[in-house]
């Protein structure tokens, strides 16, 4: 199973969507998605929205591990 | 000898000071920068201000710029402090203290490590405006000023 996510904004879309599912990239989880949170999987495919890995930043297409952490990361506003 | 601290409780600023001052006698130049919590945010005041942060990530992304700027610069060391969960206007938010043997060293990189901080380090802001939640949108103008360094921002 893949864990996942959801930061900042995301997760007021996310708030009913499960934090495990099984896909094999992230691209995956979204299109996943898309059947029951359509306006989260909508959100996501907003450009400015980043994809992590075990925290590390990747592309959408990055291969999913089993036990696979992934985050879907809007823009920061940290400082 | 660089310190990265995420955490709820306020910090002093005179004992950050304090430290990097009395870290070596080779410290010629503490530059130091605090950021705040403001009561407004586009044009309305605000009551409170949430932080949210990702775990771990979030360390690995300021060591990651703390290292660009001890390539860029010749520092003694640096101390990063952010924040997080519940503030209010006029708390301390952030802060950045870099020491060196000459201020030119210390000046540029504490400029450094706050642009990119604003667009890399993964930190979400939530305003709270006449009982309304509302996310901080982010604005063009961090991205800006850290493109003036010359690196790739993605």
């Amino acid at each position: 199973m893949i864990s996942i996510l959801f930061f900042g904004r995301l997760g007021d879309f996310a708030k009913n969507a499960p934090r495990t599912v099984k896909a094999s990239t992230p691209a995956q989880i979204r299109e996943l998605l898309t059947i029951k949170h359509p306006a989260l999987a909508k959100e996501l495919s907003q450009p400015q929205v980043l994809v992590s890995v075990n925290q590390m930043i990747v592309g959408w297409e990055q291969p999913l591990m089993d036990g696979s952490e992934v985050a879907f990361l809007p823009p920061v506003t940290g400082g | 000898m660089d310190s990265i601290r995420i955490q709820t409780h306020d910090f002093n600023l005179a004992e950050e000071y304090q430290f990097l001052r009395e870290l070596s006698p080779a410290v010629g130049a503490v530059v130091t920068f605090t950021g705040l919590v403001r009561d407004f945010e586009l044009d309305s005041s605000i009551d409170s201000l949430s932080l949210q942060h990702y775990p771990g990530m979030t360390e690995i992304l300021l060591q990651e710029i703390v290292d660009q700027a001890n390539l860029r610069w010749n520092l003694i060391a640096t101390t990063v402090i952010h924040r997080v969960g519940e503030l209010l206007p006029r708390d301390q938010i952030v802060f950045v203290g870099v020491a060196s043997q000459h201020r030119a060293d210390a000046f540029q990189a504490a400029q450094f490590l706050m642009d990119f901080l604003k667009i890399k380090a993964t930190f979400w802001k939530q305003v709270s405006q006449d009982g309304e939640h509302r996310w901080v949108e982010n604005k063009e103008s961090d991205t800006d000023a850290a493109t003036r360094w010359d690196i790739k921002n993605d």
